[in-house]
């Protein structure tokens, strides 16, 4: 209770003197606002095109001065593209390959990340250090091998093929190492001495602490899953094989004109299951703050 | 939101994973474990049983539609063969695959290639020599348009079919040349155009009389064109790089002043769409662009053949069908009697009709609905008249590797940058001469 008083005392005097700011705070405070609303168009402007181009013809966003807001507002793209492409299956797919690519990643980066923060090991710099040269190893470099192993597996055109080499990234481990690095070692003694295992420290003491960054980086993980392109389109040839951005792809033209609006509308198809996600994810994220916060 | 590329960042990336692949497919690897594709039985001859195999190719939107159509009529129409088409994503990442597939074996028996790409697998080994097989299936080589179907012949051997094929086109804008009082055709020379070209551009700098493609979208292909135009080209047959020839560089030197000095053309990344937008008033552009121009635009699309110089020049450009070496030897036979029918007359008309690439058989053009399709479509016909006009391209774009990106980007550097195009193409010609090394050795190893 005492910081809250704290706190209303550091708070006060701001609301108090909020009429009368410096002429400097106000400057800082405008410039503030500006880059927001730079900030904010910069992310906006792009997801506000696309929303507003699947309701456009394609003659309409092919036309200059661009028009903001659709002059004959239709709904035939939608139907256009989930008409164009088995888009059922590819939701499928995605759900499929994201749902256990992006389960199997957390899984691992929390059972290896306990592993590095708490455990005593022989060589276990070494261990952290290869972790840490692995997360400099852009993924397009291993595409042909990986691909190579994949064929070698008999995994082409297969779920097994899409998720496992997807699987275990070096960045999941390396974010919660540093999160749970971070948890009070006073706690995980208190622990240990009323008699808890490791699963048990792992699941019932750091993971609900450390709760924001697991969320993080399973959503990190699921919308990269969700989103990958080259990866999917390499490892399958058949189209019941084949995920959702390889679906909205397919909508393009390769050479010619590009009937944007469809293009637009399966766009949309492919963003709306992540932006759900992401409002449901964004709730842990914020408890987890707070709940660490109270009880802190 | 993790892995997007430009098409010229996946081009780079192709070179590092490529590059490795095609040479150590060089090397001549046996076959090793059996292939995904070819898990059903090698050699399938008991009566009644169908041949399967697999088809990749790159075409996806209504192209892809058009190709799957294909596909389904071929399968409809016998009863011997079932063809399975995979798309496999635009030209390049098709080719990346299959190079990646080479040394996995995993590869399909038919498959869709670029004019840049089939060349480098012809080297490797990868596809394979189609005379036998056009004879086992009565193949008629000499009803297709004799400038596409030369092109993918070595040493008197077919290795590449003409499938999508296409060439620039002049378009303009009928109502601005209306406005401006231009007679109702292209122009016929640059000379000529120079002289129109003020009247097309807008004071205001919201309009400019002609525009050119950025190096990511192929100057180098439509810069092709107007380098024979001025007399000269980019490479001699024996891959002698000929960029510091005195007429390459006249024409380098006209593109930039048709943006610097004369300023009335621009360089543009999309150029259809600033076309449609009435951004520019006309432009080269493939005649795979026209059907969806003309359903896009709001004022009338003319079209012409490209403008001359000293000469007339036009490439081709566009992919072809080839057939993989490493496939049995039933499934090649399966797969040259698909090209057969993807290539006959009917289906070349079916083809052209549906995506506006050029009909690469002689006879499709007799064809009644082909020529009630001319009547309606003027600008198609116009299109296909300039077909035996149109030869193939340098060897320095479409042999070397990367040679039209390096071709490019030189050009963004003469236009956008204004540097001296000798210097550049100084440059680019010791650039494209390195390049062409390796491409050299595997040919004097392949062919003698």
């Amino acid at each position: 209770m005492a910081t809250i008083n704290e706190l209303e005392q550091a708070i006060k005097p701001v609301v108090v003197r909020r009429r009368h700011i410096p002429l400097s705070l106000l400057g800082w405070r405008i410039a503030g606002y500006l880059t927001l609303i730079v900030a904010v168009l910069i992310i906006g402007l792009p997801v506000y095109w696309t929303v507003m181009a699947s309701f456009k013809e394609t003659r309409e966003i092919y036309s200059l001065p661009v028009t903001w807001w659709p002059a004959k507002p239709t709904f035939n793209n939608f139907s256009a593209a989930w008409e164009a492409a088995p888009f059922g299956r590819y939701y499928l797919n995605s759900f499929i390959t994201t749902f256990f690519g992006a389960g199997i990643e957390v899984i691992l980066a929390l059972f290896s990340a306990y592993a590095l923060a708490y455990l005593r090991f022989p060589r276990k710099d070494l261990v952290f250090l290869l972790l840490l040269a692995a997360l400099m190893v852009p993924t397009e470099i291993t595409i042909v091998p990986n691909y190579l192993t994949v064929a070698r597996l008999g995994w082409i055109n297969t779920y097994q093929g899409i998720i496992i080499p997807g699987a275990a990234i070096a960045y999941g481990t390396f974010l919660l190492r540093q999160a749970f690095m971070a948890v009070p070692h006073e706690i995980l003694e208190a622990a240990h001495v009323d008699g808890a295992g490791h699963l048990r420290i792992l699941f019932s003491v750091v993971a609900p602490i450390t709760q924001p960054a697991i969320v993080t980086m399973a959503l990190l993980s699921i919308v990269s899953k969700w989103n990958e392109f080259l990866w999917p389109l390499i490892v399958t040839n058949t189209t019941d094989m084949r995920t959702l951005p390889i679906g909205v792809f397919w909508l393009r033209n390769s050479e010619g004109l590009t009937n944007w609006g469809v293009v637009m509308a399966g766009s949309l198809f492919l963003i709306i299951p992540v932006l759900i996600t992401f409002l449901f994810a964004q709730r842990a994220i914020v408890e987890g703050m707070t709940a660490g916060a109270v009880k802190g | 939101m993790k892995r997007t590329f430009t098409r010229r960042e996946l081009l780079r990336l192709m070179m590092v994973g490529g590059g490795a692949a095609v040479l150590a497919a060089c090397g001549g690897q046996s076959g090793q474990s059996t292939s995904q594709q070819t898990t059903a039985p090698a050699v399938v001859s008991q009566p009644g049983s169908k041949v399967k195999i697999t088809y990749w190719g790159s075409f996806s939107g209504n192209l892809g539609e058009a190709e799957q159509a294909m596909v389904k009529a071929f399968n409809e129409s016998q009863n011997e063969v079932e063809v399975e088409y995979q798309f496999q994503g635009n030209y390049e990442e098709t080719a990346q695959k299959f190079t990646a597939a080479l040394q996995a074996n995993t590869t399909p028996d038919v498959i869709l290639l670029s004019d840049v790409w089939w060349f480098g697998f012809y080297l490797a080994g990868a596809i394979t020599a189609l005379d036998d097989l056009a004879r086992q299936v009565n193949l008629d080589f000499n009803d297709y348009e004799p400038v596409l179907l030369n092109e993918g012949v070595r040493k008197g051997v077919h290795y590449w079919i003409p499938f999508a094929r296409s060439t620039p086109l002049f378009y303009y804008n009928k109502s601005i040349w209306a406005e401006a009082g231009l007679p109702d055709r292209a122009p016929e020379t640059w000379a000529e155009f120079s002289e129109w070209a003020p009247k097309l551009v807008k004071s205001d700098g919201s309009r400019a009389a002609f525009g050119h493609p950025n190096g990511a979208s192929y100057i180098a292909w439509l810069f092709q064109g107007v380098v024979w135009q001025f007399g000269g080209q980019y490479s001699l047959p024996d891959f002698t790089m000929t960029m510091t020839d005195p007429n390459t560089l006249r024409a380098a030197q006209f593109y930039q002043d048709t943006v610097l000095k004369e300023k009335w053309a621009v360089l543009s990344p999309n150029l259809n769409q600033d076309f449609i937008g009435g951004a520019i008033a006309s432009m080269m552009a493939s005649t795979g662009a026209l059907a969806g121009i003309q359903a896009n635009a709001t004022f009338p699309v003319g079209v012409g053949f490209l403008p001359r110089e000293t000469n007339f020049g036009c490439p081709t450009g566009g992919a072809g069908l080839a057939i993989v070496s490493r496939a049995p030897a039933e499934k090649q036979l399966a797969a040259m009697k698909y090209i057969a029918f993807a290539t006959n007359p009917t289906s070349a008309g079916v083809w052209a009709r549906s995506t506006g690439y050029m009909p690469v058989r002689i006879s499709t053009k007799q064809t009644p609905e082909m020529i009630e399709f001319f009547k309606q479509n003027p600008n198609f016909k116009t299109a296909v008249d300039q077909l035996p006009k149109t030869r193939a391209q340098d060897a320095a774009r479409v042999f070397v590797r990367n040679g039209d990106q390096i071709i490019g980007k030189g050009l963004e550097r003469i236009i956008v940058n204004g540097e001296a195009p000798s210097s550049v193409f100084a440059d680019v010609n010791n650039e494209l001469t390195k390049a062409a090394q390796p491409i050299l050795q595997d040919l004097k190893a392949v062919e003698g």
